[in-house]
């Protein structure tokens, strides 16, 4: 019976990974506690009380007022009044501050005569987020005084009359699914689907890596009781899949949950779309990890494969603007489809349609890393061999040839060369 | 036993070891040239353009028409589609259709007009942040100049001249200055702290694990043998090979950088070579620090991958230092990579005399000089080990 088969194997892989510390700590306490980690990292979101420092050349009450409420914003933070800009580059220079506010000596006379005046604003590029701080605190005071200046130079009309000269069509922005425009909201979504693929990598590699270390040791692995490889394939991706349903569950609900971010998801959407990620990423985890030979080098081979896998997904830099190449790269990846689908069902609240796209994607994902571990599997059940290592000793293998093939065209071509030099040489004698 | 022989003879018993497995080529070398490469093609364009946006018009005349063309010819921002309404817009918005959207409302410009204050509205997705940011950027700026527009036609009316109106709409003007990336270039932003991580990353796990896999293998005995029992000269012997590997690839990062892209290195190239140089060796004395404290393989390896890896957002080159929770910042001391940040951004980006460097170059040669405080541990190990799984 292929049922009672499949269980049999689903709780020996069970038995087998709660058995190996190593392997838990990635099913478990890297799930458990990475995303803490992070969370608690960006919590603040956005970066307030930026230090800067001033120079003010006017020294008028203009000038004085808009240091002031510069300081004021909960963006910036004055730390020191420059008598002039050498001084202020070197407090740049030091790391005390992140900007330079400074305001030219004609300032007032400017506004006087009715011409438009120029605040210069220098900031240190080191962080973006600097740039934005200094950015949005000082053109929110020049807005509020342009108002005030506008208001003293309208004086004789009336305060309505006034409010729609100075702003004949008002605007207001909206930041939609993400209200802090902060970094906790737009970065965890990623993070934590990254955390869930990247351990189940991990974790089935180990194993697997563990069971090539037997098989070299000359132990019988295999699930050779078994007819069927399929049987065997399922039964493992179940056991993994029980296991992750938990893990999902506390990485996808409960970590949000806890640091107050957006939670729009509706749960069947969210069940619909997390099974078949989990399914494609657990598929993807068996067929990478028939290229690993020993316990340990999963970390050398996979860890830093999150750092590019982050990125396109699309998250930090867009989608639309990624080189073809990369864009159709990307979508090996189920990482790629479950941060997409995931960020926008729990932080924009889309539904199963809106996420139709990635929802396909996966699938075709799932039977095609399916198709791939069967074939790899099949091989191995028969063979008993690392068809993955044998791979790669092929392949440089062929390299090494074509590097000695190269070297033998050169040394020819060269040969050539000097021939032809010498019978010109000879030709010139003549 | 001649010193010198001992040191050449392991150096070159390394290499064959590193030769003979395709894991070391793998992590050595084609992980990181990969990410160079991807790294620095992803952002090629510097500064995302064409930002797929929408636009809901509900009021559908002279004003709002040219509000909407003046915002496709902005280079960042693109105008996809016109929605017939606002729900429609957002569900394109979930669909990941487009970043952001202009909402004009009905009678827009006759509320203009009769000088009734009319409002349009910008909604993005901050779920993207980068192109939130910046579509909103454009919308704000189109915004603010289709009032001034309104503005300017009725100053100019009552007789006042362009500079004039001006100098009342917007009396006091904001000049921006971004030191050492003007063109506000995400490339060299994320590139410049990227690539150098990914290095660490791999250096940090490939001196621990091949420190450990003599001790699992059972060679430990020989490798010591082979220096004379000298762990310090086992142990840099050993990380000679790799050494010389990592610094060509941090080389080959260099060049990719500096050289290929342009991007500033306004103190030339040596300060960033000898950051890089000494990168390279402080990892490798971390690593080193850790697989002597730690004597077995998977925990030490993974202590080392944890650091790699959380070294990448508490280096501070994306979410600031001053902006993480106090125990994070005293943490962040301990990340070789955060002082290679703080010398990039000196050297590279600022341009400024290497005195002010000085201490974060130092606190790199220290951790080149951590594991003399517990090598000896590894001595130890290395006689007496037994591996656990």
């Amino acid at each position: 019976m292929w049922i009672k088969d499949m269980l049999d194997v689903c709780g020996k892989e069970l038995r087998k990974t709660v058995s190996d510390v190593g392997v838990l700590v990635f099913f478990i306490v890297v799930p458990l506690l990475y995303p803490l980690l992070y969370a608690y990292l960006y919590g603040r979101e956005v970066v307030h009380e930026v230090p800067v420092v001033a120079v003010d050349d006017c020294r008028s009450t203009t000038s004085r007022e808009f240091l002031r409420k510069s300081d004021a914003t909960p963006d910036l933070r004055i730390i020191s009044y420059c008598s002039d800009m050498e001084e202020a580059r070197n407090l740049l220079h030091r790391h005390k501050a992140y900007g330079v506010i400074y305001i030219p000596s004609d300032l007032d006379r400017t506004l006087q005569e009715g011409r438009q005046a120029t605040i210069n604003l220098y900031c240190d590029m080191s962080g973006l987020l600097y740039y934005k701080a200094m950015l949005s605190g000082c053109t929110m005071v020049s807005l509020e005084m342009n108002r005030d200046i506008q208001m003293v130079r309208l004086s004789g009309m009336s305060d309505r009359e006034k409010e729609v000269m100075t702003m004949p069509i008002e605007n207001e922005y909206v930041t939609m699914f993400n209200p802090t425009n902060g970094f906790q909201g737009f970065l965890i979504p990623a993070v934590l689907i990254l955390v869930l693929q990247q351990t189940l990598v991990l974790g089935v590699a180990m194993m697997a890596g563990t069971e090539e270390e037997r098989r070299r040791r000359g132990e019988l692995v295999l699930g050779h009781e078994y007819d069927n490889p399929i049987t065997v394939l399922g039964g493992k991706a179940l056991a993994y899949l029980l296991v992750y349903g938990l893990t999902a569950t506390y990485v996808l609900c409960v970590v949000p949950w806890l640091f107050h971010m957006p939670q729009l998801w509706k749960l069947p959407t969210l069940v619909t779309f997390v099974i078949p990620f989990l399914l494609a990423s657990i598929f993807f985890a068996i067929s990478i990890s028939f290229f690993v030979r020993d316990r340990e080098s999963c970390f050398l081979l996979f860890v830093f494969v999150s750092v590019p896998l982050i990125f396109m997904s699309g998250i930090s830099w867009p989608t639309s603007n990624m080189p073809a190449f990369w864009r159709v790269f990307a979508q090996i990846f189920p990482s790629t489809q479950g941060v997409n689908g995931f960020a926008r069902i729990n932080t924009t609240g889309a539904l199963l349609q809106d996420v139709r796209y990635e929802l396909i994607a996966l699938w075709i994902q799932t039977a095609a890393y399916f198709m791939i571990s069967l074939f790899i599997y099949e091989r191995l059940y028969r063979s008993d061999k690392m068809p993955g290592i044998e791979f790669v000793l092929a392949m440089r293998a062929r390299a090494r040839r074509n590097v000695r093939n190269v070297r033998v065209a050169v040394r020819d071509i060269r040969s050539d060369i000097e021939e032809a030099a010498e019978r010109m040489r000879g030709r010139r004698k003549k | 036993m001649s010193g010198k022989s001992g040191f050449w003879a392991i150096v070159k018993r390394e290499s064959s070891r590193m030769y003979s497995r395709p894991l070391y080529g793998l992590s050595m070398v084609f992980a990181p040239l990969f990410c160079f490469i991807f790294f620095t093609t992803l952002m090629k364009e510097g500064l995302p353009e064409s930002l797929p946006a929408g636009v809901v018009d509900e009021d559908n005349t002279a004003v709002s028409r040219s509000i909407i063309r003046n915002l496709d010819s902005y280079q960042q921002t693109e105008i996809v589609r016109q929605y017939s309404n606002f729900a429609e817009a957002r569900e394109a918005m979930q669909r990941n259709e487009i970043y952001g959207f202009f909402y004009i409302p009905r009678g827009t410009q006759d509320k203009a007009s009769s000088q009734e204050q009319p409002k349009i509205s910008i909604y993005t997705n901050a779920t993207y942040l980068i192109p939130s940011s910046l579509l909103y950027r454009d919308m704000k700026t189109m915004a603010v100049m289709a009032s001034a527009a309104v503005g300017r036609e009725v100053l100019t009316a009552r007789g006042a001249n362009m500079d004039q109106a001006m100098g009342f709409l917007q009396p006091i003007k904001m000049d921006m200055h971004a030191l050492g990336n003007p063109w506000l270039n995400y490339n060299v932003y994320l590139s410049n702290t990227m690539l150098p991580a990914v290095l660490v990353l791999m250096v940090l796990m490939v001196t621990c694990f091949s420190i450990h896999s003599e001790l699992k293998d059972g060679t430990a005995g020989k490798w010591m043998e082979m220096a004379g029992d000298n762990v310090l000269k086992a142990v840099s012997a050993k990380l000679f090979p790799q050494t010389v590997v990592f610094s060509f690839m941090a080389l080959v990062y260099i060049v990719i950088l500096y050289g290929y892209l342009g991007f500033p290195a306004n103190n030339g190239l040596w300060p960033m070579l000898l950051a890089a140089q000494l990168l390279i060796l402080a990892s490798q004395g971390f690593a080193v620090f850790i697989a002597s404290a730690i004597p077995s393989l998977r925990w030490s390896l993974s202590l080392c991958t944890l650091w790699g890896v959380l070294s990448i957002p508490i280096s501070g080159f994306s979410f600031p230092v001053m902006g993480m929770p106090e125990a994070l910042q005293a943490l962040s001391y301990l990340f070789p990579l955060r002082y290679y940040f703080l010398i990039y951004v000196d050297q590279a980006l600022n341009g400024i005399p290497m005195v002010y460097s000085a201490w974060f170059y130092t606190a790199l040669v220290a951790f080149l000089i951590l594991p003399l405080v517990d090598i000896s541990l590894l001595r130890k190990a290395a006689h007496e080990y037994t591996y656990l799984p």
